[in-house]
């Protein structure tokens, strides 16, 4: 029965992912793209912090060297491929993760969520003075974007916004479809157990810096993904939009709000924050006094997040009706 | 004296202000975050209100000294508030809860200084003493910047003498290292983290109003010298005022000779070397543990 239910939810998402662009216009459209990009931003965040235990307040960096990545790449090369520009900027994040690894892994807690802050400040600062590659504080914006061909199959013109739709949500559901499946592999238990208690892990074996890394490597891969559809997206890049270190708090709160102990938390919370921001920009200019607000209320009622509310209400329900069942069953 | 070396000085002093003035943030926000284990992502917002409450009370009275005494009292008030209703109850989750809270605050804080006072640039006026350069053995130093060197000192003694020397610093340093045993041997530790809080909210405010005649007050300061403050604390160790110190002078002198020999790179100087001091010694450099 409720493997039944379970498909048809599933099937009923796709369809509605199918048909959005039309029952919902072009504008709502655009603003679900923006969502998605960001849900994949904090899911591949939340890979660090609520599976591996490791709070980083510098994700915003391979977000932005991802985005980086695949806009100077079309910029400077000419006729490039859609998949390889999006290649090329997750690359561009795998090489950054790569690079940062031995420093960070060494590292847990504050002093990681420092040193993250650390380098994610510097790409910023960097991103803003190395104007011949970044554009300093314009960006790099009004680079051609190439359609999705598979040569002699097809070829999808991409500056559709309908038709980018389809793309930017199948990479970005493959990509969640893969982070998630990473969780449910043997590392993504020893992922959990190095967040519960590192040296019991080392003591069974398993090599815990190294493990961080792949970890971290691969969460920065996904965060590059998200940057670099992003970059495609608003056909823009720039160093407030990429490093920010509000764009680093981002996936951050999405993953507080949403609940930091689920997989799909983030998620939720992605889609709270896209709702909040559109439904409030339409009524007030007030938008940072809401979130505040919604934040302060958040985490002295529902400190769990929306994942966490959900559970505890449903609990009760079904505690509730279970009660009453063994009720009428003794009577 | 010539005239390389009279910009070297010049340029030291400023350097060396900057650095009290982020050494006055740093302690407060090392004292509540390396003490009491809150990550108070809200220091700055209140160093912030404070620079604003100056402003006010400026346009009031027209008194910077008064302005001096109250600004930094009422951002000290707020600060307490906030612990007591707010931070208090969400201590029991944690470091992310904690940061949560404070996020909110500090964006509920920055939206209202822009409600109330506006998004443009606010100037503030010093007043006749603190004018001008004073020239000591043939060099002129800005009057001003010398000033904010002595409120810093001053400041810092005072607080040495509290924490040191006295009953009540006792009890706090007792607090902070096991609270527990404190509040089994009756004292109300709540009450004591509390003035912990209230104090380093008042040292925000005290450099909030010592910085607003030199920057000018608008809503983009608390970013500006947050992530400076913040950055001091980790890199000097949690909760080490010393630390703090020493590392506010660095920062204050790498960033004042960094613009003058290396413009373009200068913002990053400080993160690099916050990066190497955590690569080498990730409690900072005179942290003895991890938060």
């Amino acid at each position: 029965m409720n493997r039944i239910f379970r498909w048809i939810l599933w099937i009923a998402g796709i369809i509605i992912l199918l048909l959005y662009p039309w029952l919902f216009g072009i504008y709502d459209t655009n603003v679900f793209v923006l969502f998605a990009i960001f849900a994949l931003f904090a899911v591949s965040f939340n890979l660090l912090l609520g599976f591996t235990g490791l709070l980083s307040f510098g994700h915003a960096m391979f977000f932005g060297v991802g985005g980086y990545g695949t806009a100077i790449a079309l910029t400077r090369i000419e006729g490039l491929a859609l998949l390889p520009a999006v290649g090329i900027g997750v690359l561009a994040a795998i090489l950054l993760a790569l690079i940062l690894c031995p420093l960070l892994v060494r590292v847990s807690g504050t002093a990681f969520a420092m040193l993250t802050l650390a380098f994610g400040q510097l790409l910023y600062v960097l991103a803003l003075k190395l104007r011949d590659l970044t554009g300093g504080e314009d960006g790099v914006g009004g680079f051609p974007i190439p359609p999705f061909t598979i040569p002699g199959v097809v070829s999808i013109d991409m500056t559709d916004p309908l038709k980018f739709y389809y793309f930017a949500m199948a990479v970005i559901i493959l990509s969640i479809w893969v982070l998630w499946f990473f969780t449910k592999t043997p590392l993504g238990s020893v992922m959990v157990g190095i967040r519960d208690n590192a040296n019991r892990v080392d003591y069974l074996g398993f090599k815990v810096p190294q493990t961080k890394a792949v970890i971290l490597v691969f969460s920065g891969a996904f965060a590059g993904v998200a940057g670099s559809i992003y970059a495609i997206f608003q056909n823009l890049i720039s160093a407030d939009d990429a490093f920010h270190v509000m764009n680093s708090f981002a996936p951050v709160l999405m993953t507080m709000i949403g609940g930091v102990a689920s997989f799909f938390g983030p998620i939720w919370g992605s889609a709270i924050f896209a709702i909040i921001d559109e439904v409030t920009t339409r009524y007030t200019e007030r938008v940072e006094l809401v979130i505040g607000v919604i934040l302060i209320l958040v985490i002295l009622f529902a400190p769990m997040g929306f994942v966490g509310f959900y559970r505890i209400v449903k609990e009760k329900w079904s505690s509730r009706r279970s009660s009453k069942a063994t009720m009428e069953v003794s009577s | 004296m010539d005239p390389t070396t009279a910009m070297y000085v010049a340029q030291g002093i400023h350097g060396l202000a900057y650095g009290m003035v982020l050494f006055l943030v740093a302690s407060g926000l090392t004292m509540i975050f390396g003490m009491m284990g809150i990550l108070n992502l809200a220091h700055a917002s209140f160093f912030m209100l404070s620079a604003y409450f100056c402003y006010q009370v400026l346009a009031w009275t027209g008194n910077f000294w008064l302005a001096l005494l109250a600004a930094p009292v009422a951002a000290a008030f707020f600060g307490i508030i906030c612990e007591r209703f707010l931070l208090r109850r969400v201590h029991v989750f944690g470091h992310i809860g904690e940061l949560i809270l404070t996020v909110g605050i500090s964006l509920i804080i920055l939206d209202g200084v822009k409600a109330f006072w506006g998004t443009e640039s606010l100037p503030v006026k010093v007043p006749q003493v603190l004018h001008g350069l004073v020239t000591i053995a043939g060099l002129e130093y800005p009057i001003y910047r010398l000033f904010i060197i002595a409120l810093a000192l001053v400041v810092l003694g005072i607080m040495a003498i509290l924490l040191y020397k006295t009953r009540l610093g006792m009890i706090v340093r007792g607090a902070v290292s096991d609270a527990d045993m404190v509040s089994a041997l009756g004292i109300n530790t709540p009450l004591v983290f509390m003035f912990v809080f209230g104090t380093g909210t008042w040292l925000a405010g005290i450099a909030g109003v010592a910085i607003a005649p030199i920057l000018t007050v608008f809503p983009g300061l608390a970013d500006q010298i947050g992530m400076d403050a913040f950055v001091v604390v980790v890199t000097g160790g949690l909760g080490s005022l010393g630390g703090a110190f020493i590392v506010s002078i660095i920062f204050g002198l790498l960033n004042s000779y960094g613009i003058q020999f290396v413009s373009q790179l200068a913002p990053v100087l400080m993160f690099a070397f916050m990066a190497i001091v955590l690569a080498l010694k990730p409690t900072g450099l005179f942290g003895e543990r991890e938060a």
